[in-house]
């Protein structure tokens, strides 16, 4: 049988912060608290190995704290493993954190080139999808209006429509489930779908465990640092909720 | 090196629109909008031009133009690196949810602040047809001249900027470097005043020194620019902005977490 490309590969990676109580920044404080260790080091993620293959849909649960979002935003390449490597192959899109980098001033369509642009898209690129995104979003002539003027929902929508058009071949989401109203978030789900039997790589990271069991075919569930349990998501959830529900 | 080369190619389109952003958004609130990049140094070498004459024995012939040409690449240069070494800072929020290569935030400040620059030597143009210099042939070296500027500044404030995240008094440091610095270069006076003294060799050392005499050279004297001078500070950039990325790609992998 032929091999299955791997999308992600974490291999062996440990993520501990320090955490300081009084941090020094400037050099002042540098130079009079130099042998002065007020920092703990708080391992967040503790020697964790995992390959997700090129079209899987994978979620990542586990209780607050508990260092999912952390592997997430280390895939992005946003922070960096203390120990160990991550690798990924293709393009990535991260839902980290939706309307990063919006300039309120700015229309919603200026916006579309600037945001798409930090996901790495050429001018050529965006006019391509610019119809697409536009009318993903629902917001018809508001496109026109700076983005200061949108409500919450609006924003959200707008964010999630470029981040979803963009093509990667990786999207990592984060929690971001709930955008917009009912009727907006069925459609993020059908999207979503659609992306997942496109051969798309998608990892979720979220609480709403209805969505995942639908969505994804493999559950991680993150406790203390560690691999609890990589099965199939029907099991994961299973165990995860005699434990933690 | 070649995979940053090509990531950078990559999101080209984000360099661009940074770049506007940062001409766009800087005069935004003001009245008189981008005229500002041209009026503040033009009020400021006519203060230096009222001044100095009273102040040294024995100025150029044209004061104000020959300022001129000194002011101008230096507001290049102190504005860059300013507003440079605290680009990482003032973009935190971004830096902290997105990836993208962040080389691209420097490289955005000092591209905006070369156009401001070409915008302003409008300016120079002006003076020297109305004081009758005129221009000549030499002015062909003017693109090897920026690029020496364009590379110096560029290693400076990939250094910088990425320092500062780690140390905060980095900013203030570069401010008083930049203060003495300008005395340290021939911008109200002219470097033949040292010919031949002790210290024309510390000017030499100063690479703001040798690029604002090319410019002094190829404008104002129309002459050659002192080649050997000027290749050498091109050479010395180059290594400096080699030594940048290198820093810079080795202290960014912090930025989320320090910021």
């Amino acid at each position: 049988m032929k091999e299955i490309e791997k999308a992600i590969e974490v291999k062996n990676v440990t993520k501990s912060f320090k955490l300081f109580y009084d941090k020094p920044s400037t050099l002042k404080e540098r130079l009079v608290f130099w042998n002065k260790k007020k920092a703990d080091v708080r391992i967040i993620l503790n020697n964790i190995s995992l390959e997700i293959k090129k079209g899987e849909t994978v979620a990542l649960i586990g209780v607050n704290g508990s260092g999912k979002s952390t592997l997430l935003k280390m895939m992005t390449k946003i922070i960096y493993p203390t120990k160990g490597t991550i690798k990924t192959t293709g393009k990535i899109t991260s839902l980290l954190e939706l309307g990063a980098g919006f300039h309120p001033d700015f229309t919603g369509r200026e916006n579309i080139y600037f945001n798409a642009s930090i996901f790495g898209l050429t001018e050529k690129e965006i006019n391509a999808r610019l119809e697409d995104i536009i009318s993903f979003s629902e917001l018809g002539e508001l496109i026109d209006s700076p983005v200061r003027t949108y409500s919450s929902g609006q924003y959200m929508r707008l964010a999630f429509s470029i981040a979803i058009n963009v093509d990667a071949e990786i999207l990592l989401i984060d929690e971001i489930l709930s955008v917009g109203d009912q009727h907006f978030q069925e459609k993020c789900f059908k999207k979503l779908q659609e992306l997942k039997e496109s051969e798309k790589t998608i990892v979720i990271v979220s609480h709403s465990l209805d969505s995942i069991k639908s969505l994804c075919t493999r559950a991680i569930w993150i406790n203390e640092g560690k691999i609890r349990l990589d099965a199939k998501t029907e099991k994961v959830i299973e165990e995860y909720i005699k434990v933690c529900g | 090196m070649k995979e940053l080369v090509h990531n950078l190619y990559s999101y080209r389109l984000l360099l661009k629109s940074n770049v506007k952003k940062e001409i766009r958004g800087k005069y935004k609130a003001s009245f008189l909008g981008i005229l500002w990049s041209f009026i503040n140094p033009l009020l400021t070498a006519l203060v230096y031009a009222l001044v100095f004459p009273f102040i040294l024995k024995n100025t150029e012939p044209h004061y104000v133009t020959f300022i001129i040409i000194g002011i101008l690449p230096w507001t290049y240069f102190t504005s860059t690196i300013i507003q440079g070494t605290t680009v990482i800072l003032n973009n935190a929020g971004i830096i902290k949810k997105v990836y993208f290569p962040r080389e691209i935030l420097p490289i955005a400040v000092n591209t905006s602040g070369l156009i401001n620059f070409l915008i302003s030597c409008i300016i120079i143009a002006f003076f020297l047809i109305f004081s009758g210099i005129g221009f000549s042939l030499n002015i062909l070296y003017l693109p090897l001249i920026l690029l020496t500027q364009y590379i110096f500044q560029l290693g400076i404030i990939l250094i910088t900027s990425a320092l500062e995240i780690y140390v905060r008094d980095a900013e203030y440091i570069i401010n008083f470097f930049i203060n003495m610095l300008f005395y340290a270069t021939p911008i109200i006076y002219s470097a033949n005043m040292f010919a031949g003294s002790h210290i024309e060799w510390l000017i030499n050392l100063n690479p703001m020194a040798s690029i604002i005499n090319s410019y002094r050279n190829i404008l104002y004297y129309q002459t050659m620019p002192e080649l050997k001078s000027l290749f050498i500070t091109l050479g010395a950039s180059l290594i400096l902005l080699y030594l940048g990325f290198k820093i810079f790609n080795k202290l960014q992998k912090g930025f989320a977490e320090e910021v």
